[in-house]
């Protein structure tokens, strides 16, 4: 093994040409791993022969749970299925393969889940690489250094971050770019298994390591790491760009997502606070001055993004610390009266519950009342008119233990169920359980005690890579 | 006009678990510049239907896709307690009764 050429520089060869750079093809073989990559339209990626497969884990999007508890957000068999299937196809054609945010949060706890499939994966598929792993758990004591020299701040409405907030948060990390991952492969990996990081930074990093430009180099991470949800219609499907220096193609392999100027121009637009700029640790995209044009009826040409270089590297940090034990109560009601006073009838019933309680669970609990059908969803001004004829009540108590949680919420069922209130008719009770016991407990609850950005002067220090041969 | 009757998309979504977006796409460039100009889709206006102050949300134009992107504090970060809708993917509903 030792005499062999490692990937980076089989890449760089490969993409050598008489006049510069050959057209460098990435495949992104899906958005999210562990949902269930679609067969069909990876391995017609692999049939394009890509230079690179890439894959995108992780996401802020489903809440502080995944990142403060260590657990990963998909099933444990569909994420050793999706491994299977990428590790298997990279290995088949030889080509790097890039998996960024490993366990949705990226936080050890999840990145060491995933490395322990990826090693099973190998051991059962008899594959060989070089794998690379990268941590992405920020030490404490830098980021409290950081605060005390003004160098965090709020990303959004979120109250400024303290030492304590450090301390507090079960899991912190920071969102590795392009450097991190360039480090690995120049260590030989013939995979990468990063911890949290940035959509884009899976796929830039190799083309900027082979000299592409960074403009469209990331501007198509950024599109692609979605794998075929810039096309219409919208879907999971593997998706190729085709990097031509200045410019590069779309080209989802599924043969009915077509991208067009107005569907890859909108993906702009998706989970982004700005659709113009997309800030990295090493610098900015700026996409106002791209150009979008049809290549033809299934493929798009884009060019005109241009990479501003930072003057001062920043990471993305994002922590999760534990507020206590979640226990729900769950019923439906029909009743109109009930229905109509229901606003009144929870804050009444909370006040009983907590008198109730008082001598059982000592410490402090949060309860939020949620009536769906009036404003589960959204916090209306005004109920609506007529009110529904029926509604679904959830009542939440967080509470330091799961014990407490749940004796307070059983004890509001109760109360819930045969609160007296001016009219009622239906003496019977005011709630409808579909099944009992209608308390459920649904463990720990977390809130996000970290979202913030933080000036940094030594990447690498933060993101260690760790080499093994498989 | 309502704004549903003009826009093919209007859907929400968080941009990182402290700001909420709402993305109008619309049918044709008339009903885009014809929004683009309405007072009833500046951040004044719409601040209060979701209980903000106008300097708390902004509102984005992005020709390429004839559409407006409006992004706004979450109230709640993302999933902490006392959230309604972790990924903010519900919460466009004030939007589709709006006059343009």
């Amino acid at each position: 093994m030792s005499a062999a050429v490692i990937a980076i520089e089989k890449l760089r060869a490969e993409v050598k040409s008489a006049n510069g750079l050959a057209p460098l093809r990435v495949l992104s073989a899906s958005g999210q791993l562990g949902y269930g990559v679609p067969e069909a339209a990876f391995n017609e990626g692999l049939r394009r022969q890509p230079h690179f497969i890439g894959c995108d884990m992780g996401s802020i999007d489903p809440g502080p749970y995944y990142l403060g508890s260590g657990n990963i957000a998909t099933s444990e068999a569909q994420t050793r299925g999706d491994l299977t299937t990428v590790l298997r196809g990279a290995r088949s054609i030889n080509v790097p393969l890039i998996i960024g945010t490993a366990g949705c949060a990226g936080a050890s706890p999840h990145l060491d889940t995933v490395l322990a499939m990826v090693r099973e994966v190998a051991r059962a598929e008899r594959l060989h690489f070089k794998l690379a792993s990268i941590r992405a758990d920020m030490p404490r004591d830098a980021v409290k250094r950081a605060i005390r020299a003004g160098k965090v701040k709020p990303l959004g409405a979120i109250a400024d971050l303290t030492e304590a907030d450090v301390d507090a948060s079960t899991q912190l990390v920071g969102q590795m770019g392009i450097e991190a991952f360039q480090r690995a492969l120049d260590a030989g990996a013939d995979v990468v298994i990063a911890g949290r990081a940035c959509d884009t930074a899976v796929y830039a990093a190799i083309p900027g390591m082979l000299g592409y430009p960074l403009g469209p180099a990331m501007h198509m991470a950024k599109i692609v790491e979605c794998a075929s949800l810039c096309t219409t219609p919208g879907g999971r499907d593997a998706l190729l760009g085709t990097l031509d220096g200045e410019s590069f193609i779309v080209d989802s392999m599924n043969p009915i997502r077509n991208a067009s100027p107005m569907s890859v121009a909108a993906h702009s637009l998706y989970e982004q606070g700005d659709p113009y700029r997309v800030y990295e640790p090493e610098g900015t995209l700026h996409v106002d001055t791209a150009r979008y044009e049809q290549l033809d009826a299934h493929r798009c040409r884009i060019t005109g993004a241009r990479w501003e270089p930072a003057k001062q590297f920043t990471v993305k940090i994002e922590g999760a610390a534990k507020v206590g034990e979640r226990a729900l109560m769950l019923a439906g009601c029909a009743d109109p009266r009930a229905i109509a006073a229901m606003k009144e009838i929870l804050p009444a019933v909370e006040k009983t519950v907590r008198e109730l309680t008082s001598k059982t669970v000592k410490e402090a609990f949060q309860v939020y009342h949620r009536v769906y059908g009036i404003d589960g969803v959204f916090n209306w001004a005004q109920p609506p008119e007529p009110l529904p004829r029926e509604v679904f009540v959830m009542v939440e108590i967080i509470a330091q233990t799961a014990e407490a949680a749940k004796s307070v919420a059983t004890v509001f069922k109760q109360f819930l169920l045969h609160h007296g209130f001016p009219g009622r008719i239906s003496t019977g009770g005011n709630l409808a359980f579909p099944f009992t016991p209608p308390e459920v407990v649904t463990g720990p609850a977390y809130r996000f005690s970290a979202y913030h950005v933080m000036e940094v002067d030594d990447l690498p220090a933060l993101f260690p890579v760790s080499i093994e041969q498989l | 006009m309502k704004l549903i009757d003009m826009a093919r998309v209007i859907r929400s979504k968080n941009a990182g678990p402290t700001t909420l977006t709402l993305d109008l796409l619309f049918n044709d460039e008339a009903g885009y510049q014809h929004a683009l100009n309405s007072p009833a889709l500046q951040p004044a206006a719409i601040a209060p239907l979701y209980d903000l102050r106008a300097d708390q949300v902004t509102l984005i134009a992005y020709p390429p896709a004839i559409a407006i992107k409006i992004a706004m504090d979450r109230k709640i970060v993302a999933g902490n307690p006392g959230d309604r809708d972790v990924y903010g993917a519900q919460q466009h509903g004030p939007l589709l009764e709006i006059e343009i």
